[in-house]
């Protein structure tokens, strides 16, 4: 069938001739064969345009670039081939490309190919040597080379994959050591220039300063009458603070004057408890001074009672006309005591009969237990006995203060309104939500609702939600 | 019209040239990409209602890619398998003594098989590992090696004409013609950007090549002027797997592709798209048209169905 081709297809210059040497050859090897082709179809098949000398210079200069060069030879081949040269173009670029390797028509063997081009042998002896070890060479010579490129991928990528990752890490080392001070520096640079053009533009422009010192100035003077309206304010107020001060130095006088018309008192009582009891003298010799000290705690409690009861109360705001009664309450009590200890007596006898049962059958009970013991025992419960009495008689509950400011109470009335306001709305807020609830909720969770309803602490609503649950209950049983 | 449902997905069928009813199918399983395959030949009945019967069938180690028959012989078949063997199957003899042969040189899986119908005593392998082999049967080893393509060759295909004329195409976007008298390539036509999956040779014009490309179009060449293509034929919705041109009408050309449908061209006419058959479910691979009776069309895809159908005709049509 197929023998060995003939020569292969001589250079450029030779290309014509080719055609006319083909025929001849295919004549003589079909001699014995079974259909005799006419010599023009072979032709047909065979590229006639001659090579084209743009195209082999492009080839050339493409062949000549230090990239193509280090690639394997059958790339730079099937490039120039999907390019459209032809096999002649190619192989006349080869040939003018002193390095790249000859192998033009095998196209497999690299390595021989490229050991003979650096030798600079010609290429016809070239291929003519190679031909006859075509058929034998190609299938061994492929498979090494093919499997050294495959190899050669393996390795490259792994390399790839290495530098890849060992360049990463050197440049993420390279910005966090001195990439991100610099920025960081640079960027302060910057505020810095930023403040100082700052400073300089005020400097620079005085019109623009100097309206901004009017408006300053201006703003400093309405400052200033603010201020002097506080100020006035605060002094007001501070008059008013001496009135108190003053109020309450008065009352601190008074309270020595009633302290010490007291203890006159208790002289003038002692004396006639003295007589009164001088039976019982030596027994209550000691406990005498204690009755003395009991009368007298007793007798200085209603008063005393009085004293801190009416004082400190109203000595947060004590008025003339609290004063006032004070001053009654006190010469009230210093009345009684100074126009009758008797009556005084007696009337603090009957005031402790008329009292409350338990009250005079303590006291009587204390009236009696007081001479003979038990002084510790009675202190307490009459003095509390006895104090609430002249409380209940005397303890007038504390006016509220006037207003001081009429704006301020309005203002305090205004937030109750809206407080009122507020829940108000809330009530109407929760009967609406709890409707929504309802209607957007075909089963209702009582709990739920119920939960959200104790928040806002309606009791109405409470009661309003509970009847519609019951009544959806109802409905939907 | 019949219909054939085979275990393993579909991948070629080619038309027997002695039996206008026999047709030869190359399946692999698992759609070629790891598992065993089965040679189909399939007899149809004289009867279009009748379904088609199954002669011979003949399981491999690895999915068959493509299949030929046997110029020489009639019961011969030739089976292009994946795992880089060329196997020989005789229908005539008992299946114990198949393969009758079985040529492994090819490092890769071997893509397409092409018999030489004016020679018809050798036989063209195209295999992945970038080489085209020329085969006799009498021989054990190859005839002649041709190496050149940069990438896979999916498709060698005898020229029609001339004896010693063939066409490759290959993944590296270029087909080549060679004679198989010169040690290397006589043309190489650019033909696509993307990778040609198929070429065929015009039945009546011997210089007139169609290639199917990954690009979803065909194009129609004519050597003697190789720079620009006569025609370009678009209309595949995804690459194109094979194109076969009519023995019977010059003009007239099917295509097969992965958008599942084969079409029928006419690369002379304006609109060139003549007729579409969606008749597959899957990827269409395998098509080819009868020598011995006008129009009939035969095709497979990965759907693992065979359709025998005249052109014209709905394939699905029973």
């Amino acid at each position: 069938m197929a023998t060995q081709s003939p020569p292969p297809p001589p250079p450029a210059d030779e290309n014509q001739g080719a055609e006319i040497i083909q025929p001849t050859n295919v004549d003589q090897q079909n001699a014995g064969d079974e259909s005799v082709k006419p010599s023009s179809t072979t032709s047909v098949f065979v590229n006639s345009e001659p090579p084209r000398e743009d195209q082999v210079q492009n080839a050339v200069k493409f062949l000549s670039h230090p990239k193509v060069k280090g690639s394997p030879v059958m790339y730079r081949r099937s490039f120039l081939e999907k390019k459209g040269l032809t096999k002649e173009e190619i192989d006349e670029a080869f040939r003018r490309v002193p390095d790249s390797a000859p192998t033009v028509q095998t196209g497999g063997v690299n390595q021989d190919g490229q050991l003979k081009s650096s030798s600079n042998i010609q290429q016809q002896p070239q291929q003519q040597t190679l031909q006859p070890g075509l058929p034998a060479s190609t299938g061994v010579n492929t498979a090494p080379g093919i499997l050294s490129r495959s190899r050669f991928h393996w390795s490259h990528a792994l390399i790839l994959v290495g530098v890849l990752t060992a360049s990463g890490a050197g440049t993420v080392i390279i910005i966090k050591n001195s990439l991100l001070p610099r920025l960081k520096s640079w960027i302060r640079k910057v505020v810095l220039d930023e403040d100082d053009e700052q400073l300089k533009k005020t400097i620079n422009k005085p019109t623009l300063a100097e309206e901004t010192a009017q408006a300053a100035k201006s703003a400093a003077a309405a400052a200033a009458d603010v201020a002097k309206a506080s100020q006035e304010m605060l002094a007001s107020k501070g008059e008013e603070r001496k009135y108190f001060v003053e109020v309450v130095s008065l009352l601190d006088k008074q309270i020595q004057e009633m302290k010490l018309m007291t203890s006159a008192i208790r002289r003038l009582e002692g004396q006639e408890d003295l007589r009164v009891s001088q039976t019982s003298s030596k027994r209550l010799v000691a406990n005498g001074k204690a009755d003395y000290d009991m009368r007298s705690v007793r007798s200085l409690s209603p008063p005393a009672s009085v004293e801190p009861s009416g004082p400190p109360h109203p000595k947060s705001y004590m008025e003339p006309w609290e004063i006032g009664q004070v001053q009654n309450t006190s010469s009230q009590v210093f009345q009684p005591q100074v126009n009758g200890e008797e009556s005084y007596v007696k009337v603090h006898d009957t005031t402790q009969s008329n009292g409350d049962d338990p009250l005079p059958w303590w006291q009587k009970k204390n009236v009696r237990i007081r001479e003979i013991d038990e002084v510790e025992y009675n202190v307490a419960p009459n003095g509390a006995a006895s104090t609430q009495q002249p409380l209940q008689r005397v303890w007038v509950p504390p006016q509220p203060p006037p207003i001081a400011m009429a704006g301020a109470a309005e203002a305090i009335r205004r937030p109750k309104q809206a407080v009122q306001k507020e829940q108000v709305s809330d009530n109407q807020s929760v009967a609406q939500s709890s409707d929504i609830s309802n209607g957007a909720h075909e089963i209702p969770i009582p709990s739920e609702s119920e939960g959200a309803v104790e928040g806002t602490n309606v009791s109405s609503s409470e009661i309003q939600v509970v009847q519609e649950h019951s009544e959806t209950k109802s409905e939907e049983q | 019209m019949p219909v054939f449902k085979t275990p393993f997905n579909g991948y070629s069928v080619k038309f027997s040239p002695f039996y206008e009813n026999r047709i030869a199918v190359a399946t692999a399983q698992n759609f070629g990409i790891l598992g065993n395959g089965r040679l189909h030949v399939l007899e149809l009945s004289a009867n279009p209602t009748l379904p088609i019967t199954e002669i011979a069938a003949y399981d491999t180690a690895d999915g068959i890619y493509d299949v030929t028959w046997s110029e020489s012989h009639d019961s011969v078949v030739v089976a292009a398998v994946a795992d880089g063997s060329v196997k020989l199957y005789d229908l005539a003899l008992p299946p114990t003594s198949n393969p009758i042969r079985s040529f492994h040189e090819h490092t890769r899986e071997v893509h397409s098989a092409d018999y030489n119908p004016v020679r018809r005593d050798s036989f063209l392998s195209a295999s992945w590992d970038d080489t085209v082999k020329l085969w006799t049967v009498d021989r054990p080893t190859s005839v002649r090696t041709f190496k050149e393509h940069a990438y896979c060759v999916y498709s060698a295909v005898w020229n029609p004409r001339h004896a010693d004329v063939f066409a490759s195409a290959s993944g590296d976007c270029t087909l080549r013609i060679w004679d198989v008298r010169e040690p290397g390539s006589t043309m190489i036509l650019p033909a696509h950007d993307h990778e040609i999956l198929s070429c065929d040779w015009n039945k009546y014009d011997e210089c007139i090549i169609a290639t199917a490309s990954v690009d979803k179009s065909i194009k129609v060449w004519d050597v003697r002027s190789f720079r620009v293509p006569i025609a370009v034929l678009n209309g595949h919705g995804y690459a194109v797997r094979k194109v076969k041109f009519s023995p019977h009408v010059r003009n007239l050309m099917v295509s097969c592709s992965y958008d599942m449908t084969v079409c029928a061209w006419d690369f002379m006419v304006e609109d060139a798209l003549v007729s579409r058959y969606d008749q597959h479910t899957e990827f269409a691979v395998g098509v080819d048209m009868s020598v011995l009776v006008e129009g009939l069309i035969a095709s497979t895809g990965w759907d693992e169905l065979v359709y025998v159908w005249q052109h014209g005709t709905d394939p699905r049509a029973s």
